[in-house]
């Protein structure tokens, strides 16, 4: 009985010391390794784009072609060498985020547009995932709209992509 | 090499000590900070996508963007992890292996050795310039133009409005006390570039801080502290915040008695590395916000 009674607390005390050193090791840090290891991989995979950084346009010559906000209140976030971002808020809410980047930094990215049955404003017209609408304007400069809240639909997405100044950038590149 | 954004962020910890610091400023500033760790959950939680693929996308440009140096994300987060690291050293060897709930900071008390009022608030001056100067880093304003970054400060949120707040309480008011907005002008008003030279966070990022010479540095030191004193001011008048407030949400985990409170500061500033931390969330959060546009 004493003997069974020790090899119980015995296992008790295992499972115990397990359970804390396990939750110790999976609370301290988040690290998973493979992970890593699969990031690692698609950074292999993805070389750095060779790219002419004279020749692409600084994100301060975009932000004057962003929607006005009529009602709404607009946040410039990011401005780095060709990229421009806004937010698009409403009573604090964040309802999206507009941006144009100059795609001669990534060029990989207009190949969504290659196969477009879809125009907006006579620019070819892409959705991407379930918070992206975007355009690319003169074969070369992206404009993209991306929902954060749920209320904000495709619909109102292609509706801000019309309040760009899409002529006034396609001027940049011609 | 150093380490890749992934790296970085999937090795943010989910629970150390200053996770639990961060956490006690939700009294102050509800709901506004989740601890968001690991680089694909950043890149859902951010962007609202779940297609596998197309995590993967938005990672590889996240990733191609940080590794490009003339982006200045590294620089950024040099900048976060420098201004942490003076001090630390002490802490870490003081705290080894008591990463627990209940800190026993009593235990370490006699080890600890408050800063002189001169020299903390160089470091809380410090720490502001190095949130000026990563915040141009990442989003691309010119590094001098502390004019945007009080606009962009109105809309600070999550990880980066929970390190302001931090920086307010963990490094104004409970090592200085309430008085620390005064306190600060007045030693800022009296400091000179030899003893700014002498100050080992200043030594620490002096390269970064624009201005060239020691002199013009503590003038766009001065300014940076004088174009953010008024929304300091207003975020602990707004809140209520003091110096006990602070402490007595902190008393949760760490058993502080309110007689040592500038052992606490010192405490603080040993064992928590909270501009490092959430440094890492504010990059990554840039990043992936600017890789889902450009893709």
């Amino acid at each position: 009985m004493l003997r069974k009674v020790s090899i119980a607390i015995g296992a008790l005390l295992l499972v115990g010391l397990l359970a804390v050193g396990g939750c110790q090791l999976t609370q301290l840090k988040a690290s998973q390794p493979s992970d890593n290891a699969r990031w690692e991989q698609i950074e292999e995979q993805t070389p750095a784009v060779d790219v002419d950084k004279d020749a692409v346009i600084n994100g301060s010559a975009f932000n004057k072609f962003f929607p006005n906000a009529n009602g709404y209140e607009r946040v410039y976030t990011q401005e780095k060498d060709g990229f421009a971002e806004a937010k698009l808020k409403q009573d604090g809410n964040t309802l999206a985020m507009m941006s144009v980047s100059d795609t001669i930094s990534n060029p990989s990215a207009t190949n969504k547009y290659q196969n477009s049955e879809r125009s907006l404003a006579g620019y070819p017209l892409a959705e991407v995932g379930k918070t992206a609408t975007s355009l690319l304007v003169a074969d070369r400069l992206q404009v993209k709209v991306l929902s954060r809240d749920d209320a904000f639909t495709a619909t109102d997405r292609e509706a801000w992509l019309e309040k760009f100044d899409l002529a006034g950038l396609a001027k940049l590149v011609n | 090499m150093s380490k890749s954004i992934y790296e970085l962020v999937n090795e943010l910890p989910q629970k150390n000590l200053t996770v639990f610091a961060l956490r006690s400023l939700d009294k102050v500033v509800p709901g506004e900070w989740e601890n968001i760790v690991g680089f694909e959950n950043t890149i859902r939680q951010v962007t609202g996508e779940s297609d596998a693929a197309l995590i993967e996308q938005i990672g590889a440009r996240a990733i191609q963007l940080y590794n490009d140096k003339s982006e200045g994300y590294q620089r950024a987060l040099w900048l976060y992890q420098t201004i942490d690291s003076t001090g630390r050293a002490l802490g870490q060897a003081a705290l080894a292996g008591k990463v627990t709930e209940n800190v026993p900071f009593l235990s370490i008390v006699n080890r600890l050795t408050p800063k002189p009022e001169k020299a903390q608030t160089i470091d809380l001056c410090m720490k502001l310039v190095t949130e000026i100067v990563a915040f141009c880093k990442v989003n691309g304003i010119p590094g001098d133009s502390v004019g945007d970054f009080v606009k962009a400060l109105g809309d600070y949120g999550g990880e980066s409005l929970i390190r302001m707040a931090a920086l307010v309480c963990f490094d104004g008011l409970v090592p200085l006390g309430p008085n620390f907005i005064k306190q600060t002008e007045t030693v800022l008003g009296n400091l000179t570039p030899k003893d700014l030279d002498s100050n080992p966070a200043f030594k620490a990022i002096k390269d970064a801080v624009p201005g060239g010479k020691t002199g013009d540095q503590l003038t766009f030191i001065g300014a940076s502290f004088e174009s953010v004193k008024g929304w300091m001011g207003d975020f602990v008048e707004s809140k209520g915040i003091t110096p006990q407030s602070v402490v007595s949400n902190l008393k949760t985990f760490v058993d502080v008695a309110d007689d040592k409170m500038d052992y606490f500061g010192a405490f603080l500033d040993i064992s928590t590395n909270y501009y490092e931390h959430t440094g890492i969330q504010t990059l990554s959060r840039r990043l992936v916000e600017r890789a889902v546009a450009e893709i």
